[in-house]
């Protein structure tokens, strides 16, 4: 009990890549010659994680996101390091390992195209080696929960991307994992099915109580479903704990709005700021002032006093930009 | 006993496919007619000009044909449907769908050389057997459980052998996964249309050593007709074994470069 | 005419394919795999004598023309074009400035160029390896070119006019392997046509398969006579009007179609 569901140590992962150049010069003398170079796309990464939590990865693209859940998937080999995944090392590719875990790729479908979606389930329940009576409980739960109802005998390719998406939770649920990792399950949806989909996967977390770790861009996912983010740039892992503290952390300030009576323009010229505090925009009627956290109340305060206030209001900076910033130069 | 269940349930799943559609079907039938009309028609206008070619008669290489189509057939049931999904620029390894095949507690093989079925073909096999039917008969020399046996040992070891020079083609896309090796395989089989014998000779040692897939079509055919002497039997059945485990060997190690195609 | 964009495209064909650069061998080497088979078979069949007016070397000669021929004649548009059409790819083409059709015509330019480069040095060694017997006369030398260019003119139309049928049925793939046993068949592939017995014979004369392969074969080897080769050069351009004619016919039909289906 006390064990870790997810514990990774030191997991290093590097290739060679043959380099391509462009042209048709470029191309006959790759056809002489191959040269490659070296990508280290995860590093000495360490983590661990508990039973039944909810863990985002973040990371601009190429950090080792992707690369880091297929080597705890037991897709790729380690160059150093170790991982321990549900009490097994991944990349022993164990069948009772591979029954307790699951993946969904956001771009890559594991439906058999050929055949209604109804029936990849029935195969793959006979690939988990799936109870008949358990397996057909499972589906009409899941179908049923994810409206698929009227989908599942169609042929593959009449779905829309989202219903697609909803048909793949089904292939990676119906066995019942317990470790479940998510890459961009969201890519390519419309803003309703993300929301239902991160409804669903929040629901799953609690009544199977699976670990659940995914990478997604769509801040929202993270947001409304992670409790703690792992940040991943250049392979290493730079920043583990919560999102929000990680904001605060990165962005110790906070911008007050202000909504002002009158005809005279709002001036940033106005002597009356106080220190710890700066104009970032103005325009009729509105100004919007950054001020340092511990300053903050007092700011307003003295803004409320000195300007012909209608309406203020303060708030954090939004996640967006400090994600922004994060991936531009991670966390100092 | 779990994987006959699988293999019971894909191929049912495949069977709902593609039998469904009547026009189809039909149209399966249509194709899998012609192309058996071609081949025995390409056969009767060369016996049209000679009568035998190095020993070989119009009955003993149809019954050559025969066993081609019926290995064909067999071949593109399963296997090669299912190797081939690996192979192109659209292919599981390529596109990195083949993560999937690799996350399932299934062997990697089996599910590889097994995960798509084409009931289809199995009117190619049954017009293959008709084939080898009619020209056992035409063979002129009842035939009597000796050489029925002989007959079934030598294609099951080239079936075997088929398989493994398939698999060992297929396997090439972990070193190179855009390129479609399995259709290369599919071109080369074509060569065993016609015995061994009828190839000049560095070719057919080509053909029987090298790359042996004269041997898949020949030895049994030479089976049939009566013609074929103990030893070859065994060598082609040892070369089948032998095949068999260097192709698992070489697939092993083509699973373990594989790095997925990164996102 | 937009020539610059012409030069572009075929330059662009010519590094993806160098780029992948198993793929161009193995392309050009399937092709030969099919027609040597039957070289061997033939040639063996003549032994040391003739069957059918053709010796050992004149089927040598024959086959090695067909191989090298078939890689200008050869140029599949049906599966390129109609795999183009079937999967929406079309509304790429249709989008520039230019028409699909110059698209394709690159492709082919590229494609021959590339194939020949491999084709002509193998051809070569066979011929030093095999020793064919060839004696055109002048007038056969020259009649060839018309011949050969008409044989692909005729081609590339039919396999447009084919490619067509996807806009209609999604099963065109299926028509276009039945096409091929009929190529393969009627082609001089599996025999030339001088030798296939007098019904299929008849048949292949009136067809246009024989035109597209086998009769620019039969020129060059020397084995048609005046006005053998002057009826089938009228075939030809009868065969190439017609199939110009209805290419365009069902192209334009198909295109409106697609686009008011919205692709």
């Amino acid at each position: 009990m006390n064990r870790p569901e997810i514990s990774v140590h030191g997991l290093t992962k590097s290739y060679r890549v043959p380099e391509r150049g462009a042209g048709l010069k470029a191309t006959l003398g790759s056809l002489v010659q191959r040269t490659y170079r070296q990508v280290e796309a995860v590093q000495d990464v360490t983590f661990s994680i508990e039973a039944g939590e909810i863990v985002g990865f973040l990371g601009p693209n190429g950090a080792g996101k992707t690369t880091t859940l297929k080597l705890l998937a037991g897709l790729l080999h380690p160059t150093s390091g170790c991982a321990s995944v549900a009490g097994f090392v991944p990349w022993r590719r164990e069948p009772a390992f591979l029954r307790r875990i699951s993946m969904v790729l956001g771009n890559k479908s594991q439906m058999l195209w050929a055949i209604p979606p109804l029936d990849t389930f029935r195969v793959l329940g006979e690939i988990y080696g799936v109870p008949p009576a358990q397996l057909r409980t499972t589906l009409d739960e899941l179908i049923t929960l994810l409206d698929l109802t009227a989908l599942v005998t169609k042929p593959v390719r009449t779905l829309s991307l989202g219903e697609r998406m909803k048909c793949e939770l089904v292939c990676a649920l119906l066995y019942r994992p317990s470790v479940l990792f998510l890459d961009e399950p969201t890519l390519g949806l419309d803003v309703t099915m993300q929301a239902r989909l991160r409804v669903f996967i929040a629901d799953y977390n609690r009544r199977a109580s699976a670990t659940i770790l995914l990478t997604s861009h769509t801040l929202a996912d993270i947001m409304a479903l992670c409790s703690r983010v792992l940040f991943i740039h250049d392979g290493r892992l730079r920043y583990d704990g919560d999102l929000r503290t990680l904001a605060r952390r990165l962005a110790p300030f906070k911008f007050i709005d202000l909504m002002l009576y009158g005809d005279d323009p709002a001036t940033g010229d106005d002597a009356v700021l106080p220190p710890g505090a700066s104009v970032v925009a103005s325009s009729h009627g509105h100004l919007r002032v950054r001020a340092e956290r511990a300053a903050a109340p007092a700011i307003a305060a003295h803004l409320l006093q000195t300007l012909p206030v209608e309406d203020l209001t303060v708030e954090d900076p939004p996640i967006e930009t400090i994600v922004d910033q994060l991936y531009r130069g991670g966390p100092r | 006993m779990r994987y006959v269940r699988l293999v019971a349930a894909l191929f049912r799943a495949a069977a709902q496919q593609q039998l469904a559609d009547r026009a189809d079907f039909a149209f399966g039938l249509l194709q899998s007619i012609l192309n058996l009309g071609a081949g025995i028609i390409g056969l009767a206008v060369l016996f049209g000009q000679v009568r035998t070619l190095r020993g070989w008669d119009f009955p003993a290489t149809l019954a050559l044909l025969g066993t081609y189509l019926l290995l064909r057939a067999l071949y593109g049931l399963a296997i090669g449907p299912s190797l081939d999904g690996l192979a192109g620029v659209r292919g599981d390894v390529y596109t990195g769908r083949f993560d999937f095949t690799l996350l399932r507690p299934v062997n990697v093989q089996f599910l590889s050389s097994a995960e798509r079925w084409h009931p289809l073909a199995l009117l190619d096999a049954a017009l293959g057997a008709a084939v080898l039917v009619v020209a056992t008969g035409q063979l002129g020399r009842a035939l009597d459980a000796a050489r029925l046996a002989t007959f079934l040992v030598a294609l099951m070891a080239g079936a075997a052998l088929l398989y493994a020079l398939a698999l060992a083609c297929a396997t090439l896309v972990f070193w190179l996964p855009g390129l479609f090796f399995t259709w290369l395989f599919d071109i080369v089989f074509e060569l065993a249309r016609f015995p061994a014998q009828l190839y000049p000779p560095w070719t057919r040692l080509v053909l029987t050593s090298i790359i042996p897939i004269a041997v898949i079509t020949t030895v049994p055919a030479q089976a049939l007709t009566g013609t074929l002497h103990v030893t070859s039997l065994a060598g082609a059945v040892a070369l089948a074994g032998a095949a068999l485990v260097a192709a698992t060997m070489l697939f092993r190690r083509g699973l373990r470069r594989y790095a997925s195609a990164s996102s | 005419m937009n020539l610059r964009a012409g030069w572009a495209l075929i330059g662009t064909t010519w590094t993806m394919r160098l780029q992948t650069r198993g793929l161009f061998f193995i392309e050009a080497l399937s092709w030969m795999v099919a027609p040597l088979a039957f070289l061997f078979v033939w040639v063996t069949a003549a032994g040391s004598g003739t069957v059918g007016g053709f010796s050992r070397g004149e089927f040598v000669a024959y086959y090695l023309l067909l191989i090298v021929i078939a890689q200008v004649t050869n140029v599949q548009h049906e599966w390129t074009v109609g795999d183009a059409i079937a999967s929406g790819d079309l509304n790429r083409l249709l989008l520039r400035p230019m028409a699909p059709v110059l698209d394709v015509l690159a492709q082919d330019v590229a494609a021959v160029t590339v194939t020949l480069l491999f084709a002509f040095p193998v051809g070569a060694v066979l011929a030093l390896l095999l020793r064919p017997e060839l004696h055109p006369t002048p007038s056969d030398v020259i009649l060839f070119f018309p011949a050969l260019t008409l044989a692909w003119a005729l081609r590339f139309c039919w396999s447009y006019a084919l490619a067509s049928l996807a806009f209609w049925t999604s099963r065109a793939g299926g028509l276009f392997s039945l096409h091929a046993a009929l190529l393969f068949l009627l082609a001089g592939q599996v025999a030339p046509v001088a030798l296939l017995p007098k019904p299929l014979r008849a048949v292949a004369i009136l067809l246009p398969f024989r035109y597209m392969l086998g009769f620019p074969v039969e020129v060059l080897s020397g084995h048609l006579d005046a006005t053998g080769i002057a009826r089938g050069l009228a075939w030809q351009l009868g065969w190439l009007i017609v199939c110009l004619a209805l290419a365009r016919l069902l192209w334009r039909l198909g295109v409106r179609r697609y686009t008011a289906w919205g692709g």
